[in-house]
């Protein structure tokens, strides 16, 4: 995992609950918690700090995620602002991840494994996003499309019909957008 | 990090908590400098490990580009090679090819050239790109065509309406076209263009990046130009831009595996030689032998082509004729799958009345024929070579029967020319072996039977062919230009052994040489006869220079003039053959001539034959007239030397006297009359 994602994780907990929470996270994850963004780092860290933050909040890790994920957004759009502006809309902007938001974080980031979304339109019109990685991160991908509707002012509404976790091959979300 | 003071009093204790505060602030704003200072490293790195991605990618495409480049068996290829390269490179998921049409770039053909990551998805778009004609300012082609330079546009810009593709592009869930050229110089050989998802605005580094492989590409255009240019120029005649001698033997190779394949399938072919090329380009200069050789190309050319459509209309398949050039002023035709024998007879009668046209060359008209050897491909021939020496062969034929004709091939005269080649390698052996000699035939007063004279006879024994007579061997002589060299050697050797003759004999007895047309045109002749004379000592009158007719009818001004050099030197001067040819008296009155020869078939006989007698009678007063000495030749019977003796021949040559002999029999023959005499 990129030192990136966990810059962001770091910039998200101490925005809402404030940096001593962070660093109480690392501590109870027994983690250094020197990143870099250009650093990387085991996706066991990642994983612990999720499950000592789930422990803590008392919630699961999915919403741990997913959370993150809609938080990460407007962190991303701080610091990464050219991959939003040819868009109006969070579909446009979804559809040009694998062709062109992830050969730009190739490109920032030598070295990092994105994972590869394919898209189709359900009968009426619904977004159809398949999610396929071995990290299994379904969750944060769907916090992301949160995040990223809110960022274009849209409502996501995201109903996932197949899950990695429970034995599908690859993730689906069917996802309408609601000004 | 500085050691917390200890905790003493109250006062102490307010004091040490406003440290610590101002202590944690100083803390708080290390760690923000710190946090600060890694953010802008981390930025730092990340725009330095962009733009090293950035360059790599780069690097990685022009060697994409130039592996292709060199690789690529063909244009289209290397295209094909750049599109999916550059949509890689750039994440553009459609690039498409247009072509020049005229090599200049002012028209570009919409090719169906695409490199295409969907499935499917943009071809509404590509149909719509493949029926639009790009060029002269349409669409962004053509925009490129005029400029010369990298253009793009956007989806929603101001000047969208000029692009007939956008709205098409929009619905296929694209933003942006981007095209460049593929230049050579400053023409535009070819288009690359490339949609792409997202709207943009070229970066210098890009436009760079897209100019070198537009360079790139050129190259491979232009060599592609290059190896066409040089397989055209392997295959064709430059002044004519026919085909040349490879490309027909290639074309009549495979018409030759077709006659073997396809029962009935006949070919034919025509060599065709202009008839005295040699002087056109001698007396009017290169530039006019080029000129007429650049009209005929083009008079053989488009005769085939009516003919073609004559004979063939378009109802068939098979024609597919074919003019070359040989060289020089050599031409060869293949009528191809023809339906009869008679075919290529047409064909040559219509060559040689297209040909009998007057071309004009500066400014002067110039008449010229052409002689056509014809072989036709039932001949059954394994070698295609063979073919085109057979034709060759027929050719000479035509030449031979007096130009301006077509002759068919036949083997006899594969049989004759095979013969000719050998007399030919033979022939300039001859002289050094010793099997060339000289026979003497003895000039006879018929008044009283004595040997006045010898003609000197040119002799070939070969050790297997045996005697070969001259009518055979001179020609071939005279074609390989022996002659001159050989008539110096008889020359010289005949007045040598006149000289030996007239000192032991103590008699001016005449010598009589001939000399053939070759030698008269050669402009040493007048010197070399002045030499013979000068180094044997004899009386130059006792010399006589024998010339047929034909020999000055040739270039009769020419001919005078040496001719009187000739007589200058003191030398007789004989008519061969006289009344054989189109005897003109006009020019028999002007030459300086001394003696004639009546021809061997007006004395033959003449006893049994009153014409002969009467014309043989004629030609001798005339001769007496014009003050010149008579010689008959070939008097074989005691009736044909008494009538010559009473018409008044001064001489007479032939078997009834002697056959020619050599010289020490001839020598004999004038020494048994000396003894009788005396």
């Amino acid at each position: 995992m990129k030192g990136i994602v966990f810059n962001l994780l770091e910039k998200a907990v101490s925005t809402e609950f404030g940096e001593e929470t962070w660093d109480k996270l690392l501590d109870e994850a027994n983690l250094s918690g020197a990143y870099t963004s250009l650093g990387s780092y085991a996706d066991d860290e990642i994983v612990a700090l999720v499950g000592v933050a789930s422990k803590t909040l008392n919630l699961p890790p999915s919403d741990v995620l997913r959370w993150f994920g809609q938080r990460a957004m407007p962190l991303l759009f701080a610091r990464h602002s050219g991959f939003f502006s040819d868009h109006a809309e969070t579909r446009s902007f979804l559809l040009s991840l694998n062709n062109i938001i992830h050969p730009e974080v190739h490109k920032l980031y030598p070295g990092a494994i994105t994972p590869v979304f394919d898209f189709g339109v359900d009968d009426d019109g619904g977004l159809i996003i398949g999610y396929s990685s071995p990290r299994k991160l379904c969750a944060l991908a769907e916090g992301f499309i949160k995040g990223a509707a809110e960022h274009f002012h849209e409502q996501a509404e995201i109903e996932q019909q197949q899950c990695m976790h429970e034995g599908a091959s690859k993730c689906v979300f069917h996802v309408r957008f609601h000004q | 990090m500085k050691a917390l003071p200890n905790v003493c009093s109250m006062s102490d204790s307010i004091n040490d908590a406003a440290a610590l505060n101002a202590e944690i602030a100083r803390l708080n704003r290390r760690l923000l400098r710190a946090t600060t200072a890694r953010h802008e490293a981390e930025a730092i790195a990340e725009r330095g490990l962009r733009d090293l991605f950035q360059r790599q990618q780069e690097i990685a495409l022009l060697e994409t580009i130039a592996t292709a480049a060199n690789q690529a068996t063909s244009v289209e290829d290397a295209m094909c090679h750049a599109l999916a390269a550059v949509c890689k490179f750039a994440y553009w998921p459609l690039g498409h090819l247009l072509l020049s049409d005229d090599g200049v770039g002012r028209t570009l053909h919409s090719t169906t050239i695409w490199h295409d990551e969907s499935n499917g998805q943009y071809d509404a778009l590509r149909a719509l790109t493949e029926s639009i004609a790009f060029g002269n300012g349409t669409g962004l082609p053509g925009r490129v065509v005029d400029s010369g330079a990298p253009a793009w546009v956007n989806v929603g810009s101001h000047d969208a309406d000029a692009y007939p593709r956008l709205p098409e592009a929009k619905r296929a869930g694209l933003r942006s076209l981007f095209a460049f050229p593929v230049m050579i110089g400053t023409d535009v050989m070819a288009v690359l263009e490339f949609f792409s998802m997202k709207h943009q605005t070229p970066d210098e580094a890009l436009l760079r990046l897209m100019a070198q492989i537009g360079i790139q590409l050129g190259r491979v255009i232009e060599r592609n130009r290059t190896k066409t240019k040089l397989m055209h120029d392997a295959h064709h005649d430059p002044l004519t831009q026919l085909g040349n001698r490879k490309l027909f033997l290639d074309r009549l190779q495979q018409a030759q595996r077709r006659a073997k394949r396809v029962p009935g399938y006949k070919f034919s072919v025509l060599f065709v030689d202009l008839d005295r090329f040699k002087s056109v380009n001698d007396g009017l200069g290169h530039q006019a032998g080029d000129q007429l050789i650049i009209a005929t190309a083009n008079r053989l050319s488009s005769a085939l082509r009516q003919i073609d459509l004559v004979t063939r209309g378009d109802e068939d398949d098979g024609g597919d004729d074919i003019v070359a050039r040989m060289g020089g002023d050599e031409f060869i035709i293949l009528l191809d799958n023809i339906s009869c024998e008679q075919v290529p007879v047409r064909v040559a009668e219509r060559l040689m009345s297209v040909m009998a046209e007057a071309f004009v060359l500066d400014e002067q008209q110039v008449i010229v024929t052409a002689s056509i050897g014809i072989v036709q491909s039932a001949s059954g021939y394994e070698d295609v070579k063979n073919i085109l020496r057979d034709a060759d062969i027929a050719m000479y034929q035509a030449k031979q029967q007096g130009r301006a004709r077509w002759v068919m091939f036949d083997t006899a005269m594969q049989q004759k020319a095979l013969r000719r080649l050998q007399l030919e390698s033979e022939l300039r052996l001859a002289q050094e072996r010793g099997e060339l000699w000289l026979a003497y035939q003895p000039i006879v007063s018929p008044r009283d039977g004595l040997i006045c004279g010898f003609e000197a006879l040119l002799r070939w024994d070969h050790p297997i062919y045996g005697a070969v007579g001259p009518a055979e061997f001179i020609p071939v002589a005279e074609e390989i230009g022996l002659i001159s060299a050989m008539g110096s050697w008889i020359l010289r050797h005949a007045c040598r052994q006149l000289r030996t003759w007239q000192h032991d004999s103590g008699r001016s007895m005449t010598m009589s040489v001939n000399l053939s047309a070759m030698q008269l045109s050669h402009h040493g002749l007048v010197a070399l006869v002045e030499q013979t004379l000068n180094e044997t000592g004899i009386i130059a009158g006792t010399l006589r220079l024998e010339l047929t007719e034909s020999a000055i009818t040739a270039a009769p001004e020419h001919a005078l003039g040496i001719l009187l050099q000739l007589k200058q030197l003191g030398v007789k001067l004989s008519l061969d053959d006289f009344g054989t040819g189109y005897s003109s008296l006009s020019q028999l009155r002007r030459l300086p001539i001394d003696t004639l020869k009546i021809d061997r078939s007006f004395v033959s006989q003449m006893d049994l034959h009153d014409d002969k007698r009467q014309i043989a009678e004629v030609v001798m007063m005339l001769a007496h007239i014009l003050g010149m000495d008579v010689v008959a030749e070939g008097a074989e019977t005691v009736a044909e030397v008494k009538l010559l003796g009473e018409m008044g021949a001064d001489f007479v040559q032939g078997y009834y006297y002697f056959k020619p002999m050599r010289a020490d029999a001839a020598e004999a023959a004038w020494r048994g009359q000396s003894a009788m005499r005396t």
